[in-house]
């Protein structure tokens, strides 16, 4: 009986040591110490691995446990090891785990503390102040000490039964949005464009200011553009509409495709071969300065058919930021990496494939994305100032042939349309990227 | 067990430099970052560079990797020149591998294909084999479960870890360590280094290991060279008799102070110097 | 990585022999009217007549003055006030939208990244109207303003204004919090912070996102004057070198065209090469790296 008083002791002495049970009364101490077992492991034995019910959590009474994170969970420093007064098994105590996140070890002759979650549950809310005190302090040390993203280390509530089913990928996404919802963001959002349309409404249609009064209003062009028999002609029930979109899309397609085509080849060689680039670079700076725009007459004579020089000016526009971009990135590129590769025994064409080209990608994306812009930018002047079809085109007949607000359609459409293939573009860089987008989100987290 | 023994067929990495040279000429000022260096490294040997910063043991290392030329002087590694004044830059190969300062794994690659880089690129293993012996290695070195982690994604301590294993994994003759373990904190410092001597242990490969920091050499190495700064050479050689297999225990010893004090007269000595030449720079 | 080192003389060798190959290929390929016909190229007027071309002149390049033509008329427009003026009014509406834009997109970029509020009720309308290309206003533009001088001012306003804005939020936003707090320790105001971290610290992104922003100034300037110079129904030209281009090809004077365009681009170069150093001056702790 002696004995087993000393060992209680010494459970709780260890459980003491552990953040979250730090600052409970002895009371709930002396409780949570009797359900708790202690288990004995060699050197190398594993306590659990990853994905086995997360039905207890572990308390390091002595020696030294591994802990490594299996990697969906994100953590910033996936292996941490634990040595005593370390907590680890914590999973069971989350929002919707019920399996372990982290295969733990044993390095070291260990004496460990087992409690149950769900007892240790039931013990915490018999006390609820305390209880939750604890529980928020399990909270943060998931956080700050195993460094997993806030997001997972959200504690069950006391009170609430436990959740059975994974954090799923939609829940995610809806917890993710009712965060949003709850911070000032959408409301100020909503206020903004409140603010923008409503003065806009205001100065042109109920002020009539004086330079105002000659713009578009705000109902007559959402009026416009949502009847099905328009003023002018143009509305999202007329099949010009889409004609006009599809015209100036597939422009951009191809003017986007052909520069992206030559200026990333043209660029990785700028930048790998110092031979090629001084032979080269110097004339494409020579051009570059030139605004695309002042090649549109000299385009039109070159080019016999209008189509062909609204394309290559589009083109012209991509061509020289993608290239740029392409061969900074390759520039960008830290010799070492060259170096290990060189050492590991990679060809030169070895480095080419395995180094150059992945280690240039967040470069030659950010230049896709910038080719992608221009690449509008100059389509519509193009189309403005010799285009048959096309946005740029309707922005312009519209104001000759006085609809106004056939004009705001239209900016607006070049928008939207401007901004859907700027954001295909960043989709197609994360693809291709995932190494990146995994730094970024634990850097952000 | 100071020299470890090697088995049959395991006795390579003996490496010899010989009177080598590095005069750098930045806009005709002639500027000598080695100077008539000689330096002589056992099979399975770790033998320790330190040096205040800047003093031009990295050119060194530089120089054996095959990174740069030497002006004069040879380096041989196991009998065979790989450089001299006729050829003054060495071929870069998987004989020597270095590991970088800032780490060089490629961060778009995770971290098991990393590890396969070298045999794969050489057409030494199918990608199958590499991937069956990455996976062992990586479970040695206690990596088991970062497999199919980015290296962004791993803490900076495991990060090196991987490192080595890729040098490993082509069996190299020498591994080439420059400054590894400058960035990490003392703590995760001292498990590095612990976990060296375990895959040391394991794979008696030679280690010229570049360093400013006394301590972690004369932990580590059967060897410390003491260099001078700019130009570069070794001023004082030290054995270092304390037995291998060693422990964190070791630091706490009667013969490691007394190593200590023998040595950092020498070593603070030369640091004083590269400081009062840095701030003459400046 | 071979990266940009001290330029050396190889460097500017092989720069000058690229560009000159650059202006003998242009020479000879837009004098292919001169050479196809001639007995030896009759298999390539064969080869360009099949792929649908006309046989007289090489395709595209063929229609291109060629340099020697270019320089000559180059030369008979420097004497004339015309060609200056040209000059002269584009310069004037760059500076005019670019100062503008530094005027109001700094202080706006500076207020968003400075309070959240204005950062949540603006940042999203901007983020709206940022993918509209600033030529696609150009109709509204003139419609609203009362002068066309000031219509293509404010299209090249709109030009820099989203590049500025965007680089001083990025550039505010990137300052490193420690230099906050460290302030904050040593007893600073909030207009102290604000004048001696938040503006010093954006600098150098204003000052790249101004370079960009001049870029873009002189390519919207060029598009502004050629639309509304271009069509007649837009009211009188304004000059300009935009317009200059126009002219020049209305007038069938294709040399006249390219020499517009050299213009512009030695225009635009020297312009962004002026504010690079211009902030290199006000960036001085930038240059140690």
């Amino acid at each position: 009986m002696e004995l087993a008083t000393e060992e209680a002791r010494e459970v709780s002495a260890a459980l003491r040591e552990a953040a979250p049970f730090r600052d409970l009364p002895e009371g709930l101490l002396a409780q949570i110490a009797a359900i708790a077992r202690t288990v004995r492991l060699a050197p190398g034995e594993r306590v659990y691995a990853a994905g086995q019910p997360a039905d207890s959590i572990y308390v390091v009474a002595s020696g030294r446990i591994d802990h490594v994170f299996k990697r969906e969970v994100g953590a910033r420093e996936a292996m941490k090891r634990i040595g005593r007064g370390g907590v680890f098994g914590w999973a069971g105590l989350l929002l919707g785990q019920t399996g372990h996140l982290a295969t733990a070890n044993a390095t070291e002759p260990s004496v460990l503390l087992r409690i149950p979650t769900e007892e240790l549950v039931k013990l915490l809310e018999s006390e609820p102040v305390e209880g939750k005190a604890a529980m928020d302090r399990f909270g943060r040390m998931i956080q700050a000490e195993f460094t997993v993203p806030s997001l997972l280390a959200q504690v069950r509530r006391l009170s609430g039964a436990p959740m059975t089913e994974e954090m799923s990928r939609l829940s995610l996404t809806m917890y993710r949005i009712s965060v949003w919802m709850k911070s000032p963001r959408p409301y100020l959002m909503l206020i903004g464009f409140a603010l923008f349309l409503g003065s806009w409404y205001l100065a042109v249609e109920v002020l009539r200011l004086p330079r105002f009064k000659d713009m578009p209003g705000l109902t007559t062009v959402v009026k416009e553009w949502t009847s099905p028999s328009p003023t002018y002609g143009l509305s999202i029930y007329t099949p010009e509409y889409y004609q006009h979109i599809g015209v100036s899309v597939w422009r951009v397609t191809q003017a986007f495709l052909l520069a992206t085509a030559l200026g990333v080849p043209l660029g990785l060689l700028m930048g790998w071969s110092t031979k090629f680039r001084e032979y080269v670079f110097p004339v494409f700076e020579m051009l570059r300065p030139i605004p695309i725009l002042a090649w549109v007459p000299l385009a039109i004579v070159m080019f016999i058919a209008t189509e062909s020089a609204v394309i290559f000016l589009a083109f012209l526009a991509s061509f020289f930021a993608t290239a740029l971009n392409t061969m900074l990135g390759v520039q960008s590129i830290d010799e070492s990496y060259v170096r290990a590769a060189n050492c590991l025994g990679a060809k030169r064409w070895q480095v080419f494939r395995h180094v150059i080209i992945p280690g240039s990608l967040p470069f030659i994306f950010t230049g896709l994305q910038i080719s992608i812009g221009v690449c509008w930018f100059s389509l519509v002047a193009a189309e403005m100032v010799s285009g048959q079809f096309g946005l740029g085109y309707v922005i312009n007949t519209s104001y000759v042939m006085v609809r106004y607000p056939t004009i705001i359609i239209g900016m607006v459409t070049l928008g939207l349309v401007g901004y859907a293939t700027s954001a295909l573009v960043r989709l197609a860089g994360d693809y291709l990227m995932q190494w990146r987008v995994r730094e970024l989100a634990l850097s952000e987290g | 067990m100071t020299k470890p023994p090697r088995a049959a067929g395991e006795n390579r990495g003996h490496k010899m430099i010989d009177d080598v040279v590095k005069v750098y000429d930045p806009g005709g000022a002639a500027v000598m970052a080695v100077d008539h260096c000689s330096l002589e490294i056992e099979a399975g040997e770790i033998c320790m560079i330190v040096g205040p910063s800047g003093c031009g043991k990295t050119t060194l290392l530089n120089a054996i990797a095959g990174f740069h030329e030497i002006t004069s002087g040879r380096i041989l590694l196991d009998g065979e020149v790989l450089c001299s004044a006729e050829k003054p830059k060495a071929e870069p190969g998987p004989d020597r591998i270095v590991v970088f300062q800032n780490g060089a794994l490629f961060p778009w690659k995770t971290n098991l294909e990393n590890v396969i880089f070298g045999p794969v690129m050489q057409g030494r293993m199918t990608k199958s084999e590499a991937l069956d012996r990455g996976r062992a290695m990586m479970a040695d070195a206690g990596l088991a479960g970062v497999e199919h982690n980015y290296p962004g994604e791993v803490s900076s301590g495991m990060r090196r870890r991987v490192e080595i294993v890729r040098a490993l994994m082509n069996d190299p003759a020498v591994l080439l360590l420059d400054e590894p373990y400058r960035a990490l904190d003392s703590l995760t410092k001292s498990v590095m280094h612990e976990a060296l001597l375990e895959i040391y242990y394991k794979n008696k490969v030679t280690i010229f290991f570049i360093t400013h920091d006394l301590e972690e050499a004369i932990f580590l190495g059967h060897r410390v060279a003491i260099m001078t700064t700019r130009p570069c050479k070794p001023k004082k050689l030290l054995t270092v008799d304390i037995p291998h297999p060693r422990d964190y225990s070791v630091l706490t010893s009667k013969r490691f102070r007394e190593l200590m004090q023998e040595t950092s007269e020498a070593v603070h000595e030369e640091a004083r110097k590269a400081f009062q030449a840095g701030e003459k720079e400046g | 990585m071979a990266r940009p080192r001290r330029i050396s003389g190889r460097v500017i060798w092989r720069g000058v022999l690229s560009v000159v190959i650059f202006l003998v290929l242009w020479e000879i390929g837009s004098r292919s009217k001169i050479w196809l016909s001639w007995d030896a190229f009759a298999p390539l007027r064969e080869v360009l007549g099949a792929a649908g071309f006309k046989k007289t002149h090489l395709p595209w390049i063929g229609s291109v003055p060629p340099p020697t033509a270019v320089f000559k008329a180059w030369m008979a427009v420097i004497g004339q006030a015309g060609y200056w003026q040209s000059w002269y009014m584009s310069f004037q509406r760059v500076l005019g939208g670019f100062v503008a834009a530094m005027l109001i997109g700094i202080p706006y970029g500076l207020m968003l990244a400075v309070s959240r509020t204005a950062h949540g009720i603006n940042f999203p309308v901007f983020e709206a109207l940022r993918p509209i290309p600033p030529l696609a206003w150009v109709p509204a533009s003139i419609i609203f303003w009362p002068t066309q001088e000031l219509a293509i001012m404010f299209i090249t306003f709109l030009g820099a204004f989203y590049t500025i804005v965007i680089n001083v939020v990025g550039g505010a936003k990137s300052i490193d919090g420690r230099y906050f707090q460290a302030a904050q320790s040593m007893g600073a105001s909030k207009w102290d912070i604000f004048k001696r971290i938040v503006l010093p610290g954006t600098l150098p992104s204003i000052v790249v996102g101004s370079a960009v922003g001049m870029g873009i100034t002189w390519e919207v300037v060029v598009a502004a004057e050629m639309i509304s110079g271009g069509g007649s129904q837009m009211g009188g030209s304004g000059g300009g070198l935009g317009f200059f281009i126009w002219n020049s090809y209305v007038g069938g004077s294709y040399e006249q065209i390219v020499v517009g365009m050299i213009s512009i681009g030695i225009a635009g170069y020297v312009s962004s090469e002026l504010l690079r150093a211009l902030g290199h001056r006000v960036t001085p702790w930038l240059r140690v790296r």
